[in-house]
This record gives structure tokens, C-alpha cells and sequence, in this order.
């Protein structure tokens, strides 16, 4: 089976550092945006199966990542989990609205169980 | 009763962090017998002076005096309003800003025990696993204190949808099992058949089961008996918990749901606890409408119980 592609949009370098080299052992192959335009345009050009998403970006916040990604129609249907650390129900609710498929709060996951949510998402 | 606590100025002080005369109920007491008094002055003044100078002086005097001191009153009570939406603004940056360093050690940790864990001789793998389970217990406290700042805030949100209080109990005892039995502790699950769904928050519910089972084990010494019983009583369900652990000491029962409470005796057996999860708990019981309460004898153990109404 080929290699699914993930793309990660995350600007903590070792947050970044740990879910890549985490994923990458567990077989899959990684792209890293450090802020929110490098993951939209990653997410045009490198044609990911699923995209790992913060909420605090520079540039350009997960929010409007979001929205860009679900409003063009070359991306609108890469799942998008959203893996942050903010939990208000308005956040949650906003991040759903604007088509997030899983919303993950990272203090409370393991990494073992951020790959059990790709997996399931992408049905592997 | 709120009326004999508004009279309680020591303590109004103390939780205010002011000086009694600076407490509200100081003040109102001081203004009410200012007001008596001069009026009562007054009084004594017209009727030997019979004239209408001094009563329009002497009543201005009373209204200038009420203003003055209301004044002082309403500043203070803004100057607490704001104090207290500062302080709780402050735990909600403060523990979100902390999240992020403790994912990080979190999955580091993590990562250094999947890659490298047959690298590591017996003691290195206990330094890590000793970390890893620090960094649990803290994101544990951040998520607490986050709680806790939601629900002075009046911000803790309910989603209600129909729950199986049941599966909540019977997944939350499977969970803790590997807990049980490193601990010694049996635990036995007593539930009468046909218990109906409820309309409720079955997240904040299973947090609050979650933190009953944990006190339960917790706080029993080897070889516990831990029962648990779910029954449907007139139109409420009923979920209660029973172990024969350390109990409470009865000089401290009253002080059990208060914020950062932990009893003398728990605090010897066990070191870990913030004393936040039962306050959370009654507070979620409430919102959703129901009540919980206990039983407790010290050295032979406690019951923990919450009703919830089946029609909401």
C-alpha cells in the first residue's frame, strides 16, 4: 500500500519535531508547514491525504487555514483534524463549522492516539 | 442564612483579603446606624428649634454622609467584581500557555518510549515512566484549574443529549480496573435492570464518575471493596459509591466539596491530589440538575452518591 502523506501545520518546532518523526515511524510520509500560509499553499501543491492543523499560527491563523482549504476546490476534500490546545466549546464549534473533521485538544492525546484518529479518518 | 454569613465580618474579611471596616456589611451596618442616629439627632433638633434651617441642614447632612459611605461600598464591591475577573482571566491564559510545553514533554516522552524503550536498563525506564506519569498528573491539574476558572466564570458549557448513565458507570469501571488491580482492590458493580437514558451531558458525567471511582481507589488501603450501585428511585436515578477506605474525619465533613479541600488523613496516605475534583463534581451535578452528597466514617470508609431527575 502506498504511503499516505500527512501534512503538518504546527509552529512549535518540537511539537512539529515529535508528531513528524512520530508519524514517520508509523510509515507514513510527513510535510511540515511552520505557519499557517505554508499550510495552505503546502496543501495546494504537495496534494496531502490528511492535514494535521493548529489553531495558533503566525501568518495566518488555523481558522483561516481552514476556510481557504474548505473553499477551494482542489483541497475542500482533505480531512483536516484539528490538533490544539485551546478547548472552549466556541472554538470547538467554530473549528466544526468550518468543516474540521476530528477536533483533538493535544495535552490530552497521546501521540499513539493522534495516529489511531488519522488512521480511523483515512479508514487504514 | 445567607444573613448570618453577610454578618460574619471576620470571615468576609478574610475571603476578601480586606480590612474588617472595609468589609460591605461593616459598611452597611455603619451606614444604617449613621442614618439612625442622626436622624434621631434631627429629630431632637426641630423639636426644640422649631426651625426649618436646621432640619433642611441636618438632612442634607444625612444624605451627604449616605453618599459618602454607599459610595465607598459600591467602589469596593467593583474593586472585588474586578479582582475576581482578573484572577480567573489569569488561570485561563496561564494554563493554556502551559498546555503547550506539556504536550511537548508529553510526547517526547512518549517518543523516547516507543524508539528507544529496549535501550534502557530497568532504572532508566522508571526515571521515564516516573516522568511521564508527572506530566499526566500536571496536564490533570491544568485541565482542573481550567475548570475551575470556567465555572467561577459561569462559562462551563452543558451539551445535553440523551445519555446511558449505565454505559458511563460500566466503561469508567473498566477503565480503572488495571488501577483495582495493581491496587488490590475488588470492585463490584450492582445495577438494578431497565435503567433509563437521561438527558444529560454524558462528557462532564463520565468526569464526574471518573473522579468517584478514583477517590474510591484511591483512598482504600490493600485488600478494599469497592460497591457500586445504579437504581432508578421515584424519577431520579441514583449512583452511589461505597469503599472501606481511610473515610473522613467528622471535624472536616463539612468542607469536602470546597475548592482545594484535602483532609488531614488523606493527605498522609496519598500525596497526589489537588483537591478540585470533588468541587468540580457538585458543581456539574448541579448545573445538570441533580445533587450529591455523602456518607463517611473515618477508618471504616465513605459513600458517595448523586441523583439526577430522569425528566429534565
Amino acid at each position: 500500500m502506498d504511503k499516505k502523506k500527512i501534512l503538518v501545520i504546527e509552529d512549535e518546532a518540537m511539537l512539529q519535531r515529535a508528531l513528524s518523526e512520530f508519524l514517520i515511524d508509523e510509515n507514513f510520509e510527513v510535510v511540515s508547514a511552520m505557519d499557517g500560509e505554508e499550510g495552505i499553499s503546502f496543501a495546494k501543491a504537495k496534494k496531502p491525504d490528511l492535514i494535521l492543523l493548529d489553531i495558533v499560527l503566525p501568518k495566518k491563523d488555523g481558522y483561516q487555514v481552514l476556510e481557504e482549504i474548505k473553499n477551494d476546490e482542489k483541497t475542500k476534500k482533505i480531512p483536516v483534524i484539528l490538533l490544539t490546545n485551546l478547548e472552549s466549546a466556541e472554538d470547538i464549534e467554530r473549528a466544526f463549522n468550518a468543516g474540521a473533521t476530528t477536533y483533538l485538544v493535544k495535552s490530552n492525546y497521546r501521540l499513539e492516539d493522534v495516529v489511531k484518529k488519522i488512521k480511523e479518518t483515512l479508514h487504514i | 442564612m445567607q444573613f448570618v454569613n453577610d454578618l460574619d465580618l471576620k470571615k468576609q474579611a478574610k475571603e476578601l483579603g480586606v480590612k474588617i471596616w472595609q468589609t460591605p456589611g461593616f459598611l452597611f451596618i455603619i451606614l444604617g446606624v449613621i442614618t439612625i442616629f442622626v436622624m434621631t439627632v434631627t429629630y431632637f433638633i426641630s423639636k426644640n428649634y422649631d426651625s426649618p434651617e436646621f432640619i433642611i441642614i441636618s438632612e442634607s447632612l444625612v444624605v451627604v454622609i449616605i453618599l459618602i459611605i454607599g459610595n465607598s461600598v459600591i467602589r469596593l464591591i467593583d474593586q472585588i467584581i474586578r479582582l475576581n475577573k482578573m484572577k480567573s482571566e489569569f488561570v485561563s491564559v496561564a494554563s493554556h500557555q502551559l498546555r503547550t510545553p506539556l504536550s511537548a514533554i508529553k510526547w517526547e516522552t512518549e517518543l523516547m518510549l516507543s524508539k528507544f524503550k529496549k535501550g534502557l536498563n530497568k532504572k532508566q525506564l522508571i526515571n521515564i515512566e516516573n516522568i511521564d506519569s508527572l506530566t499526566t498528573r500536571m496536564i490533570k491539574l491544568v485541565n482542573d484549574l481550567l475548570d475551575v476558572a470556567r465555572i467561577e466564570q459561569g462559562r462551563m458549557i452543558f451539551k445535553k443529549s440523551p445519555v446511558d448513565l449505565y454505559k458511563i458507570v460500566y466503561e469508567a469501571k473498566e477503565d480503572i480496573l488495571p488501577l483495582a488491580n495493581a491496587r488490590n482492590v475488588e470492585i463490584l458493580l450492582n445495577c438494578s435492570k431497565n435503567i433509563p437514558k437521561i438527558t444529560s451531558d454524558a462528557g462532564r458525567l463520565k468526569m464526574v464518575v471518573d473522579n468517584l471511582f478514583n477517590n474510591a481507589i484511591k483512598y482504600t488501603t490493600n485488600r478494599g471493596k469497592i460497591e457500586i450501585k445504579l437504581i432508578k428511585k421515584n424519577n431520579s436515578l441514583v449512583f452511589s459509591i461505597k469503599d472501606n477506605g481511610v473515610g473522613i474525619p467528622e471535624e472536616q465533613q463539612g468542607r469536602v466539596f470546597d475548592k482545594f479541600f484535602r483532609s488531614d488523613n488523606i493527605v498522609k496516605y496519598q500525596t497526589e491530589g489537588t483537591g478540585l475534583g470533588l468541587y468540580i463534581s457538585k458543581n456539574i451535578i448541579g448545573q445538570l440538575g441533580g445533587e450529591i452528597w455523602f456518607q463517611s466514617v473515618e477508618g471504616l470508609g465513605s459513600i458517595f452518591s448523586f441523583s439526577l431527575p430522569i425528566k429534565n
